[in-house]
């Protein structure tokens, strides 16, 4: 552990002085943490193999053959709750193992974990090297062939007349469609299951089953009753997977040599599980407990992307305080249950090939907590169990789970104080959200004020209203900058590769170049290539979502939503109550600076005719470096308080939002526009030609909503004043804003306060989001050329959290290159 | 000649370690001294200085072709006699490894692109810090910016190296309300050999401004220490200083440790490299700040001082007194200070 940053020491101690205002971590945090930082990561196959057995089981022919979809699925996901081999880790006090293994991505056959088959021969090889045994290698490979043409992306894809989506699925050149993979993606109504228990959507699907009818009187048709039948199915699996979890803890109880409070701690566990998530919780441990079980459900049940907690701090605290109130629990006990929750978020990753992982560098699952923000009404919330949350957190500083907190104008100023104190601990957590343009963008996308107001972020920077939606975010991610690029060139990419394209058109048949007059024509044919591009993602992702109702519906998920019990639909058929899909778009300043040179060069200045000014970028500044040079660094860019520049952002902005904005999902629901590129901004540059603002053929395009790398000239002030000064009303997924700070800059005293007054002023703006790296360059280098003693480090890398080390090379570089803000 | 307006060479935003709250800097061109620690070497001359930075360069040899002198034989090496500071070079370079050092920028300008950054001054209790180079060079010039910044409630502070003639200063010194105020060597032959200039009045200034207060129309003082091992840093230097100050009843004092960024400058203006310098260890910062503590002054590093009350917070809106202002508009024409040559041998910056 030598080389961790800051925590070094503690970990081996627990005897360290605070860290300004944080305890250390208690033994048992240090010592699960430690356990957790030095195990290799793995696959788990106990799903798919729990899947197979169900499936060839005489029952699981009987389901496939007879049964409703909807039940068929809600049976296998019973027989994988209920046959999992329970497993508990020494010193926990929270339970239940996400997969048979202590860290380890679950093998989802349904969809995207199959693209691990690319890495095939070099499993242990690989930059983030995956320990497996020969016998589990071989499970992967067979059980990967075996169900590849089964899953969602091979069965919406694979027909005939959709090859030509399959392959562009496949490169992943304007877009990458994530849907595939899985829909993940949720804050559920966690307030139901703590303080109701899943006894009351059980109750009801029970009751709707028996009436034959629906709370509104309607009658049941088929595809209803299948629906409340597949709640009890999976109802009851949740809760035969939590009674096994308590039968272990009370065997491991009974074994020889275990101390007497090592014994109470399995049997306090136990009792938890065999209380909830059926019954309502009790006590602040039973209220984690129930969370984690269901969280547990949630990752098995579909896949393990973006599936967070929301508001803890609110849907907790009224049993933190009757547990305090009746002297049961002081707050570092509270504090170390709440840190051993956040340890068993680590236990999860996802599935990445090394091609895939080009686009979502760093293993980030972002199982997130959403910190402070305001009542239906508009009065703070923020409480103690905010701050005990963030203490929590300090203990781990792990790249699990995410930390996200709401400011708004009433927002207390020591929990302002204290979570910029977490930040400078380097971890990058928390990230800020501003209440005011959040909700706007909300209601702005139909939810009531009072629902929007009760937003929690899901994952990175996703929104929902937490337990009324369903969002499929992140479906798919949009490379923008490629929209000018084909708009330059009649929808035919600069140097697209004739072999495997073909003669095909790749965009739009917009105009030649030598016929645009003036720069709303080119704005026009820009406009044109990203309706173009939007129309055909939408179309895959409607094929997708056509065969999620059939093959991979949800029931947990829709336990959680409000709408579906009401309505008598899963989610994936249209149940939640407010239903998006969105869809990011990554470089958006590259698209932005672009126009703004397009404009001022060719047609301000005249310099060249466009159609010569196209020859140079088609040969990608080939001879013309002088040129390339000059556009990249003396013409304005957005990030600097320019409205110029910041105008051309948003028309960029703008007309991916209303391209998406023309259509509705496959459930009826809104497709909504996000702002950030988890690290598909590096995967979409090397596919995308030489770009107007100089940026070359190749290059990383600039990442979710900051400038170009190196463009910000004016310090962070101005890019912060920049951001806030575009229109966020359609946003309502969101937008990610990196800002990096060397650590000199912003440490101690001074550095706090200069953040918090920052970041205030920066949503006093109107600012949307912020997320803050706080580290130095030198450490960074030093952490690249010798991973192995920087096993801690963890950085931001788009919305989410990175061990530095799981980066990928080039990402790395980006981190260690992207403007330290304050070095001049 | 030098300009009848001083030249700005750059305007920074967020700074945190030049007076309370988040500041921005206003870097005035020039200075009468010549430390060789100095980090700002192209603050040193009055005049704008045309500087290569070769990191930049993509050897497009622009600059040479289009320089209507011929005074670059290649890309980097300018003949400053053949040189007529017509800045052709400058704006032909595509890179910017072709930069020019020093603008000419009135009070009005400067203040409104200072203007987006007000609202974050109020926020966290900033401003605006007037360095350089030395901004007292400029008496007119800083006392005029200083009032517009200050009928707009924005404080206002200022860095110094004492080298000033006090009298000129005085409607300035009304707009301030921190001054931090630059102290180097004690010994007064030892400072004018490596400074190059003798700090009598350097010491005479300090006195003058601290037995002023920190009343009516005169800000507080605080002043500062550049730690360079092997030249400031030494027993004699801290004792003497230390006994200075407590002489003025002055018991703080910031170090600022030495940062070697004024090496790559150098190069970048052509001058010669500096003496062999090194950044101060943690351990030689602690013995510093032991010495003076012993002696009965209180050491802070830059960004953490606790500035007095009176010199912080938001600045009153309206002039503090009023006769002052007609007393500014009278010396508004008066001539400023030139050091006689163009520093690059340019003697018409634009």
């Amino acid at each position: 552990m030598a080389g961790l940053p800051r925590f070094s020491a503690s970990l081996t101690s627990a005897a360290v002085a605070p860290v300004e205002g944080f305890t250390p971590p208690t033994p048992r945090i240090a010592a699960i943490r430690a356990k957790l930082l030095s195990t290799p990561y793995s696959i788990c196959l106990e799903r798919p193999k729990l899947m197979e057995e169900f499936w060839s089981s005489r029952e699981g022919r009987r389901s496939a053959k007879l049964e409703h979809p909807l039940v068929h699925r809600a049976l296998t996901l019973q027989y994988i709750f209920s046959h999992r081999k329970p497993r508990i880790y020494d010193d926990e006090i929270i339970i239940g193992n996400m997969t048979s293994k202590r860290i380890a991505a679950n093998y989802y056959i349904e969809g995207g974990s199959i693209n691990i088959l690319e890495d095939f021969a070099r499993l242990g090889k690989r930059t983030i090297p995956l320990k497996l045994t020969i016998q589990e290698t071989a499970g992967v490979l067979h059980l990967g062939l075996k169900n590849a043409f089964k899953s969602v992306g091979a069965k919406a894809l694979l027909k005939p007349g959709r090859l030509s989506y399959f392959l562009d699925f496949f490169r992943a050149k304007r877009h990458f469609v994530t849907e595939e993979a899985g829909i993940g993606h949720q804050v559920g109504n966690y307030w139901m299951v703590v303080h109701e228990g899943l006894r009351g959507p059980y109750g009801e699907a029970k009751q709707r089953l028996e009436e034959g009818r629906l709370a509104d009187g309607s009658r049941l048709d088929a595809d209803q009753r299948a629906f409340f039948s597949s709640v009890l199915i999976t109802i009851d699996g949740i809760r035969k997977m939590a009674e096994n979890l308590a039968a272990e803890a009370e065997h491991l109880a009974q074994m020889k040599g275990e101390s007497e409070q090592r014994r109470a701690e399995l049997l306090a566990a136990a009792a938890a599980c065999r209380r909830v998530p059926f019954e309502p919780a009790r006590t602040y441990l039973e209220g984690l407990q129930a969370t984690w079980l269901i969280h547990m459900a949630l990752n098995l049940e579909d896949f393990e992307q973006g599936l967070s907690f929301g508001r803890m701090d609110q849907i907790l605290l009224p049993l933190y305080r009757s547990d305090v109130e009746l002297g049961r629990l002081n707050t570092g006990q509270a504090t170390e249950m709440t840190a051993c929750f956040c340890l068993k978020t680590c236990e999860t990753m996802p599935l990445y090939s090394q091609r895939v992982d080009q686009f979502f560098s760093g293993n980030g699952v972002a199982q997130a907590f959403t910190l402070g923000g305001t009542d239906e009404k508009g009065n703070d919330l923020t409480n103690e169990l905010s701050g005990l949350i963030l203490d929590a957190y300090a203990q781990v500083l792990t790249r699990e789970p995410a930390v996200h907190v709401r400011i708004h104008p009433a927002t207390p100023e020591w929990f302002f104080q204290k979570s910029v104190e977490l930040l400078q601990m380097g971890t990058s957590r928390p990230s800020f959200f501003g209440d005011t343009a959040v909700v706007r963008a909300l209601q702005e996308a139909g939810m009531t004020r009072e629902h929007a107001r009760d937003y929690a972020v899901i994952g990175c920077v996703e929104m929902a209203s937490q337990g009324r939606t369903y969002n499929s975010s992140d479906a798919a991610l949009f490379n923008l900058p490629l929209c000018l690029e084909l708009a330059l060139n009649e929808g035919r990419r600069f140097h697209g590769k004739a072999r495997i394209e073909g003669r095909r058109r790749f965009g739009a048949p917009t105009p030649p170049v030598s016929t645009m007059k003036t720069f709303d024509d080119v704005l026009d044919a820009f406009r044109a290539q990203v309706r173009h591009g939007v129309d055909d993602m939408v179309k895959v992702i409607g094929w997708l979502e056509e065969v999620y109702r059939t093959i991979r519906p949800t029931p947990v998920n829709s336990i959680l939503t409000e709408g579906c019990l009401e309505t008598g639909k899963d989610v994936t058929w249209g149940g939640g109550l407010y239903d998006y899909t969105s869809i990011q778009a990554a470089g958006l300043a590259d698209a932005g600076d672009s126009l703004y040179a397009l404009k001022r060069i060719i047609f301000d200045q005249k310099r060249f005719s466009l159609d010569e000014f196209v020859g140079i970028l088609q040969d990608n500044f080939r001879g013309r470096e002088d040129l390339r040079v000059e556009l990249a660094s003396k013409l304005p860019r957005y990030g600097n308080g320019d409205p110029d520049v910041d105008h051309m952002t948003q028309l960029a902005a703008d007309a991916f939002s209303d391209a998406l904005s023309a259509h509705k999902n496959s459930r009826g629901g809104r497709y909504v526009p996000g702002f950030y590129s988890m690290t598909c901004h590096i995967g979409f540059g090397r596919v995308t030609g030489a770009l107007p603002n100089g940026r070359p053929a190749g290059r990383r395009l600039s990442n979710g909503l900051a400038p170009v790398d190196g463009c910000d000239r004016m310090g962070p002030t101005a890019v912060l004043r920049s951001a806030a000064s575009l229109d966020s009303r359609k946003w309502m997924n969101c937008h990610a804003l990196n800002l990096k700070f060397d650590r000199q800059i912003v440490q101690g005293k001074t550095g706090r306060k200069a953040l918090v007054s920052l970041l205030k002023n920066y949503f006093a703006l109107g600012g949307m989001q912020v997320q803050v790296n706080i580290l130095d360059t030198e450490t960074l280098k030093a952490a690249k050329r010798d991973p192995a003693s920087y096993p801690g480090i963890v950085v931001r890398v788009a919305g989410y959290c990175a061990y530095f080390n799981d980066l990928q090379p080039a990402v790395q570089d980006e981190i260690i290159e992207r403007t330290a803000h304050g070095i001049t | 000649m030098v300009s009848p307006e001083p030249l700005v060479f750059s305007l920074q935003h967020f700074c945190l370690h030049d007076g309370p709250g988040i500041r921005s800097l206003v870097f005035f061109k020039g200075c009468p001294l010549r430390c060789p620690w100095c980090q700002n070497v192209e603050s040193w001359k009055a005049g704008s200085e045309i500087a290569f930075k070769p990191a930049l360069c993509i050897n497009c040899g622009t600059c040479v072709r289009k320089c209507p002198e011929h005074a670059l034989a290649e890309v980097g090496t300018r003949d400053t006699t053949r040189c007529r500071g017509c800045f052709t070079c400058i704006d032909s370079c595509p890179s910017g490894a072709m930069t020019l050092f020093g603008v000419q920028r009135s009070p009005e300008d400067v203040v409104e692109e200072l203007r987006p950054e007000f609202s974050l001054f109020t926020t966290s209790g900033g401003g605006v810090t007037f360095t350089g180079g030395e901004p007292t060079l400029y008496p007119d010039f800083s006392a005029r910016l200083a009032r517009s910044l200050r009928t707009e409630g924005i404080h206002i502070a200022m860095e110094t190296c004492g080298f000033f003639d006090l009298k000129r200063l005085r409607p300035l010194l009304r707009e301030l309300r921190l001054v931090l105020f630059d102290i180097k060597i004690y010994d007064r032959e030892q400072h004018r050999q490596m400074c190059g200039a003798d700090n009598t009045v350097i010491k005479k200034n300090l006195k003058a401004l601290v037995e002023a207060g920190s009343g009516q129309g005169a800000p507080a003082v605080w002043p500062r220490l550049p730690l360079v091992p092997g030249l400031t840093d030494g027993q004699d230097n801290i004792k003497g200083w230390a006994g200075f100050l407590r002489s003025l009843g002055i018991s703080f004092l910031t170090i600022v440790p030495y940062h070697p960024m004024g090496a790559s400058k150098r190069r970048w203006l052509g001058l010669p490299a500096g003496p062999e310098l090194r950044v101060p260890t943690d351990a030689e910062i602690q013995t510093a700040g032991g010495l003076f503590s012993a002696e009965g002054i209180m050491t802070y590093k830059p960004g953490e001082e606790p500035f007095p009350e009176d010199s912080i917070g938001p600045a009153q809106g309206l002039p503090r007194d009023l006769p002052g202002a007609a007393h500014d508009r009278r010396v508004e024409h008066r001539g400023l200070p030139t050091d006689g040559h163009g520093p690059t041998g340019l003697n018409t910056p634009r």
